[in-house]
């Protein structure tokens, strides 16, 4: 069975693009660590301040919305593979959504504090970091535009 | 037997009488020019008196005007605001019944009215627009009854121009100034008769009994001068050697706005052209329940709703309605049938308020555009396309809050002959047909999932066990599952979007060993939004099939997927270069799916989409579903994404 680096390099490696400097691989893997979740675990709680970033490697974590009088909404699911947290990268640090373990999930997380100076002092890690979660965030824009079409809805009435 | 005169014969005008009287003892109604409303109109005559003696027409774009004078020329107009197609292919037309016998339901044809006619003084344009006609109604895949039968009743005695309006145009679509091919006899007008050619054994019969004798040199020299006359005053206002092209490749071209703002989408323009035949159904009930008619009525790609479908209009806009009718009279029509669908009649000119000249938009486009590979359009095969029959609800099954499948029993062989992705005309008395795919077929019937949208799908979704409906198809092109033997296959649908396919779902899984891996994804409004949900565990069961399932949204107690359905497989690892796929759901959705299937590998080739239109026919003669070349109820619902083009997605088309 992998140790815990070894499953931090594991799923760091299967998130980042491979022109990493390895001293910045190490650096990030260095902070890395293996969290498990219990199903119905708050991971993050919208606008509370986000102190983890995290690739999800098993489960399934909700992004949840709560509307008065609709309850909590969930638009986006994050599967294996994609990751949590990106608030924790990008100002003001406040998560944009309630984010819900709803499953039981593991997943690589990186303290915020510590990731953002990681970032400041090493622009390779940088660069790749950001580039990532720059597509991550534009696969969700683009889902969420089609969402907000509501394209299976219904169109109102129609003559026959 | 008559043989034709080679030579054209000469007829006294005072013996214009006697033809009249011929065709009226052979028992046929007259149909000929009358002045009425201000305006020549094509109406029954009974004798000589009856046509416009000294009667001319003056039209410039958005005017027409009458003005007689002393002369004695009968046929000395260019057109009338009416045309054949009156008679040929009425404004109305009763085309089946049902009668409600207790809970059983009798679907019968309507007999065509095809009481013999005669129609004289049918321009070269209008007796082009008859052929055209013909090849659009009766000459295609599916032949409509009621024309064909009118037609073949109908003797033309065809008149060659000789006073052309100042909007004809003729001589640039290659109809006139003489009479093309089609007539029985054609007419020139002289001032003391008519030089009379035979163009069939009955037009000679006709001239035998006439007793014409041989026209003089003379004569024939002068009727030649007159047509040549009317020839040279009309020139040659259109390039169309250049229209198709230059229509196709400049679909965004600002003039389409131009031309909107003008445009008041009242189609006048279709109304008065003889080839337009865009058509709906209506439904007509007695009070009493007990009988039901539908009757097919001229519509027009200008009305408001003609492109409705239940998720909206997909052309809202004028500038959509105008490059429709423009694009498929000079450009699709070809692709479709072989010929321009203009004559160069000059009505549309003459009778739009607007006063918007065709052959000004046209110049437009013909101007300086480069030439493109014509289109390659598959000739569509439809299968059935005869008339309603019963099926009987056997079963019914309330999927979600607003949609219902209905298992019915149905004459065995039309089921058997339907295909996957294939549709049916539904209907009860007094609703109009709707469209719908098929969501399985089944042993001695087929089942059909609906959507309640508006009355007729809502009261058709209500049906009980026993209930009768009526059911024309299969119809349509389906999904090429034999493509994806030995393939792998991937489905994506989207909300209703998985009737459609779900009897690809059903032939995979009775042969499965034919094909590869197979994928299906699923993305649904909400949770309770989702179709079939019992079969999902049986879908997924079967060896090799991935099934995997998104809702746009969702409430606390949903622990599936969220979000689009591509994220299903945007990021997978398969490799789509040997599959095959097929799309069904919202246009929007099957467009991101096409995208991410291309990041995947799948070939447009190979990537087939069924889409979504307003049909009203379901064998391509209503107009309807056009996109672009294609009539989606006759070439599709399905179509490969190579096929398409760049016709998928774009506004308004």
């Amino acid at each position: 069975m992998a140790d815990g680096r070894d499953v931090v390099a594991e799923a760091i490696g299967g998130w980042l693009s491979g022109d990493v400097p390895p001293s910045s691989r190490d650096r990030l893997v260095d902070l890395g660590r293996v969290r498990w979740f219990e199903p119905l675990t708050e991971i993050d709680r919208e606008g509370d301040e986000t102190r983890e970033f995290g690739i999800v490697r098993h489960g399934r974590v909700a992004l949840r919305t709560f509307v008065p009088s609709r309850g909590w909404v969930a638009t986006l699911t994050i599967e294996p593979g994609d990751v949590f947290g990106w608030s924790a990268l990008v100002a003001p640090h406040r998560a944009t959504a309630t984010a819900l373990a709803i499953e039981a999930v593991e997943a690589v997380v990186f303290d915020a504090t510590a990731l953002r100076a990681a970032v400041a002092a090493d622009h390779a890690l940088a660069a790749a970091v950001y580039a990532r979660l720059l597509e991550a965030v534009a696969r969700r824009l683009a889902s969420t535009r089609l969402q907000l079409l509501d394209l299976f809805g219904a169109a109102g009435y129609a003559p026959w | 037997m008559v043989t034709m005169p080679e030579s054209p014969g000469f007829l006294p005008r005072a013996q214009l009488e006697r033809l009249i009287g011929l065709l009226r003892e052979d028992g046929r109604r007259v149909i000929g020019p009358t002045v009425s409303d201000g305006a020549i109109v094509y109406d029954e005559v009974t004798s000589i008196d009856d046509l416009p003696a000294g009667w001319h027409d003056e039209q410039a774009a958005g005017r027409y005007r009458l003005r007689h004078d002393d002369g004695r020329q009968v046929f000395g107009y260019a057109s009338s605001p009416t045309s054949w197609k009156r008679f040929t292919f009425p404004p109305l037309v009763p085309i089946s019944r049902v009668r409600r016998d207790g809970s059983s339901l009798a679907f019968e044809a309507v007999s065509s009215d095809a009481a013999p006619m005669a129609f004289l003084g049918v321009r070269g344009c209008d007796l082009a627009a008859l052929r055209i006609h013909d090849r659009v109604l009766s000459q295609g895949p599916v032949q409509d009854a009621d024309y064909t039968a009118r037609r073949r009743s109908a003797v033309v005695v065809a008149v060659n121009c000789t006073r052309p309006a100042s909007t004809c145009f003729c001589t640039s679509m290659g109809t006139g100034p003489e009479a093309g091919p089609g007539y029985d006899l054609a007419l020139t007008e002289l001032d003391d008769g008519f030089l009379v050619d035979t163009g069939s054994p009955l037009g000679a019969e006709l001239a035998g009994r006439l007793g014409t004798r041989p026209a003089t040199s003379a004569q024939a020299a002068a009727a030649a001068t007159a047509v040549g006359d009317a020839r040279s005053r009309i020139g040659n206002p259109v390039d169309t050697g250049r229209v198709r092209d230059g229509l196709l490749t400049r679909l965004e071209d600002p003039r389409w706005a131009q031309v909107a703002e003008r445009c008041l989408s009242c189609s006048n323009c279709t109304l008065v052209c003889p080839t337009c035949f865009c058509t709906g159904i209506n439904q007509r009930s007695d009070l009493a329940g007990q009988e039901s008619v539908s009757e097919r009525v001229w519509n027009s790609c200008f009305s408001d709703g003609f492109a409705r479908v239940a998720g909206g209009d997909f052309r809202p806009r004028s500038q959509d309605r105008y490059r429709q009718w423009l694009t498929h009279k000079f450009a699709t029509w070809v692709d479709q049938f072989g010929t321009s669908g203009c004559v160069g009649c000059g009505r549309c000119i003459a009778w739009c308020p607007a006063g918007i000249d065709v052959r000004e938009e046209l110049s437009t486009f013909t101007a300086t555009q480069p030439s493109t590979v014509p289109l390659a359009i598959p000739r569509a095969t439809p299968s059935v396309a005869d008339g309603f029959s019963t099926a009987t609800v056997r079963e019914v099954r309330v999927e979600t809050a607003d949609t219902t499948t209905l298992a019915l029993r149905w004459a065995s062989d039309l089921a058997a002959a339907g295909r996957p992705g294939q549709f049916v005309m539904l209907t009860r008395p007094g609703l109009p047909a709707i469209p719908m795919s098929v969501s399985r077929f089944t042993d001695g019937g087929i089942e059909l999932t609906i959507r309640a949208a508006g009355p007729a799908s809502a009261t058709l979704a209500s049906s009980k066990p026993g209930d009768h409906v009526g059911l024309r198809g299969p119809l349509g092109v389906g999904w090429p599952i034999d493509l994806a033997i030995g393939r792998d296959v991937v489905i994506v649908a989207g909300g209703i979007g998985l009737a459609p396919v779900r009897p690809i779902v059903d032939q995979v899984l009775a042969d499965r060993g034919r094909f590869g891996a197979v994928r299906l994804y699923y993305g649904a409004r909400t949770p309770v939004d989702r179709l079939y949900v019992a079969e999902y565990a049986a879908w997924a069961s079967r060896q090799g099939l991935e099934f995997a399932e998104v809702v746009d949204r969702a409430g606390g107690d949903w622990l599936g997927r969220v979000g689009v359905v591509t994220q299903l497989f945007d990021q997978a690892d398969w490799d789509g270069t040997s599959a095959v796929a097929f799309v069904c759901g919202p246009e929007r959705m099957m467009q991101a799916a096409a995208t991410t299937l291309a990041m995947r590998g799948l070939a447009p080739e190979r990537t087939f989409l069924s889409l979504e239109r307003h049909m009203e026919c379901g064998v391509g003669l209503c107009g309807h579903c056009q996109m672009g070349p294609y009539f989606v109820c006759r070439d599709g619902p399905v179509f490969s994404l190579a096929g398409l083009g760049k016709t998928f997605g774009r506004e308004g088309i």
